[in-house]
């Protein structure tokens, strides 16, 4: 099948035109600045043809329209006709409660989506948006939502309730959710196809550490717990937002500069993580030039974000009782092996021990890290979450069509 | 016509918010004056309220940029002619702001939106002028206009339905609360605030409490976020007085008339956070200072 993947946001479209049967990227691209007298849109093909153009586009129906009138491009040769797309598949980031898989979009899918607006007030409306005006470009093809949330869905009651009165998760649903779920499963799903028995018994944990960045503990191929919480603000250290705190903090703070709440949202999210701490970016790329240069805020801020990804790995062996494999994702996770190697060291009596050359490799591709003689198996993984929502948009417009 | 694109007419503090606002919620904004420093200053004035929101953790540097990436000025009128809304937030004369909207009316597509803001000034006396008086709606902006969630709609006898739907649209987006109010003068807001502010103030003139007093008893025990005084000074003084004797003339009502000693700071040209003193005294960061 040839499914076309969106990832809307407020002023943008990332999209992916992949063919499940052989899973090659036939095209990827994004149009930025949607709104704008000046979008952005850029196309790159599997064969390295890539062209990027500036043109005024309003809405995200015109910004869908744009991209497949640029498959047709008589250089690029994508596509001969839009009919060649069997299905769409949309990610979007807050499935609530109700959805715990991907699912068929209908009017009732879009509705409690709608619903779901006040729990991811930035993402939601947007993805809705993208998928109404996919609706529109494409219509009468399947368009399936892939949620972010749903990974987790399998979480045990414990690990998504907070001490709070209970009376906030029964009347505004507020409790642990979690993000990165496609993610997660991916590369764990990725993993554990290589072991004899599958997922089945083992213990996993899955570190996706890019600007965004979480944690999950996977038990029999199932998120059992995650570090992001109701909000993706909770947890690690991140490019800029905080992470783990006391909650006591923000309401000091709120007191102390008369901060309003939109004001301490920004801070937490914006000014936080390890821009907040180094007060020079809040890329590890430039902090780990400014560490080797003897700077010692850079230093400080990417002790504090390694330290806090070695707490976890700690507290989730600890809730699954044990630990079979560790892995590494996303951006920083799979190129920095400085982060690896600091989270890792001194863990040989958890059972990881890296194999300090396999670490310091540049690749693309997955590979294990650990040494011959660790316990547990140590590996980077390349994310592919455009992969799984097409993979996930195939089987369900083939199930539907069966039943 | 281009959807995004926002004409605003005014460079003064209220206007700087309105652009602010719009441009925070991914608008194209246009500002227009005939004198180029008063449209240099107003880049100036949205440039250093962002540093203050930026200081408050509110903005960052990526977003400022963003936002005043997004803002423009011309002093040719002509150009704002592509605008889908006309924003005017230029004094409060009903004379002047007559002759403004006219000239916009010429030069606006049939289908913009016009938009005048007012505190006073009736709109549909404004809309007489017009060639389809129905596009035309007001808007009462609070200080300060990029952060204060709500707005006043103010509907002329002669506003369309569909203008009012457009104008919810258009606040929808700039993520503001409304309340629709008819034509009065002062509306809602300004309404209520003034004799509370106008009552502090002969309570601190016939001596029964310290400025300081008058406002700590009445933030905590009606739990504001400032005190009365401190309002008072924040809006300015002359802008208050002006307000005042503006409903005073128009409605006749004792509760409108400005207190003694708001005339007397007015005079004296203390107007509060602006000139750094008011009923209380600032630094240069509009902090208060002990006196």
């Amino acid at each position: 099948m040839i499914i076309l993947t969106l990832n809307c946001g407020s002023s943008s479209v990332k999209y992916q035109l992949i063919n499940t049967k052989n899973r090659e990227k036939l095209a990827k691209g994004s149009v930025e600045r949607i709104g704008m007298a000046s979008s952005i849109i850029s196309i790159a093909t599997s064969n390295g043809k890539k062209k990027k153009l500036t043109k005024e586009i309003l809405d995200h129906t015109a910004a869908i329209g744009a991209v497949l009138e640029l498959m047709k491009d008589k250089d690029l040769k994508i596509l001969k006709s839009f009919d060649e797309i069997d299905a769409v598949g949309h990610r979007v980031v807050h499935g609530g409660e109700e959805f715990k898989n991907s699912m068929l979009i209908t009017k009732e899918v879009k509705d409690k989506l709608r619903e779901n607006f006040k729990l991811a007030p930035l993402h939601n409306p947007p993805n809705l948006k993208g998928i109404e005006a996919a609706e529109r470009v494409l219509a009468g093809r399947p368009h399936v939502g892939v949620f972010d949330t749903a990974f987790h869905s399998s979480m045990p009651k414990k690990a998504y309730i907070y001490a709070l009165p209970y009376v906030f998760y029964k009347r505004y649903q507020i409790r642990r959710y979690g993000f990165h779920g496609t993610s997660h499963r991916y590369v764990s799903e990725h993993l554990t196809k290589f072991y004899k028995d599958g997922a089945k018994g083992k213990k996993i944990i899955t570190a996706h550490i890019g600007n965004g960045a979480s944690m999950a503990a996977i038990v029999d191929g199932k998120s059992v717990d995650t570090s992001m919480g109701f909000t993706p603000l909770e947890g690690l250290v991140m490019g800029s937002r905080c992470g783990d705190m006391d909650p006591a903090i923000i309401l000091y703070i709120m007191g102390l500069q008369e901060l309003s709440k939109s004001e301490a949202d920004s801070l937490l999210n914006k000014h936080s993580g390890l821009m907040g701490i180094s007060g020079l970016s809040g890329d590890v790329r430039d902090l780990e030039e400014e560490m080797e240069a003897g700077n010692k805020r850079a230093k400080l801020a990417m002790d504090v974000y390694c330290y806090r990804i070695r707490k976890y790995v700690g507290a989730y062996a600890a809730a699954m009782g044990g630990l079979d494999s560790l892995i590494f994702t996303a951006g920083v996770g799979e190129n920095s092996s400085f982060l690896r190697k600091t989270v890792c060291e001194g863990l040989d009596f958890l059972g990881i021990t890296l194999d300090k050359k396999k670490n310091e490799e540049k690749s693309g591709k997955a590979r294990k890290i650990s040494s011959e003689k660790s316990r547990v198996d140590v590996f980077v993984i390349p994310t592919d979450e455009e992969l799984v929502i097409a993979l996930d948009t195939e089987k369900i417009v083939k199930e539907s069509k069966t039943t | 016509m281009k959807q995004n694109l926002v004409a605003l007419v005014g460079t003064g503090t209220i206007a700087q918010g309105i652009a602010l606002t719009l441009a925070r919620n991914a608008l194209d904004v246009i500002i227009y004056d005939e004198n180029r420093a008063a449209l240099k200053s107003a880049i100036d004035g949205m440039s250093f309220s962002i540093d203050r929101e930026i200081e408050k953790w509110g903005m960052t540097e990526n977003e400022k940029r963003a936002a005043l990436s997004r803002i423009v000025t011309t002093t040719v009128k002509a150009d704002l002619a592509q605008a889908s809304v006309f924003f005017e937030s230029k004094g409060e004369e009903l004379e002047e702001k007559r002759d403004l909207m006219k000239k916009l009316d010429m030069i606006s597509d049939d289908e913009a939106l016009l938009i005048m803001t007012t505190t006073t000034i009736s709109v549909t006396e404004v809309s007489k002028v017009l060639r389809n008086p129905a596009r035309l709606i007001g808007l009462h902006f609070l200080h300060p206009v990029y952060k204060v969630p709500v707005v006043e709609v103010v509907k002329g006898h002669r506003t369309s339905s569909e203008t009012v739907d457009a104008t919810r649209k258009l606040l929808n987006t700039l993520d503001r609360q409304y309340i629709e109010v008819f034509e009065y003068p002062g509306y809602v807001t300004t309404r209520v605030i003034l004799p509370l502010l106008n009552e502090a103030m002969h309570v601190l003139m016939e001596g029964l409490a310290s400025a300081e007093d008058i406002d700590k008893a009445i933030r905590l025990g009606f739990d504001l976020s400032m005190g009365p005084l401190a309002l008072a000074d924040f809006i300015g003084l002359d802008v208050l007085l002006g307000w005042m004797e503006s409903l005073f003339h128009e409605l006749g009502e004792a509760k409108y008339r400005p207190c003694p000693l708001l005339r007397r700071h007015v005079r004296e040209q203390k107007l509060g956070m602006k000139t750094l003193e008011g009923f209380f005294k600032y630094d240069k960061d509009g902090k208060k200072v002990s006196s």
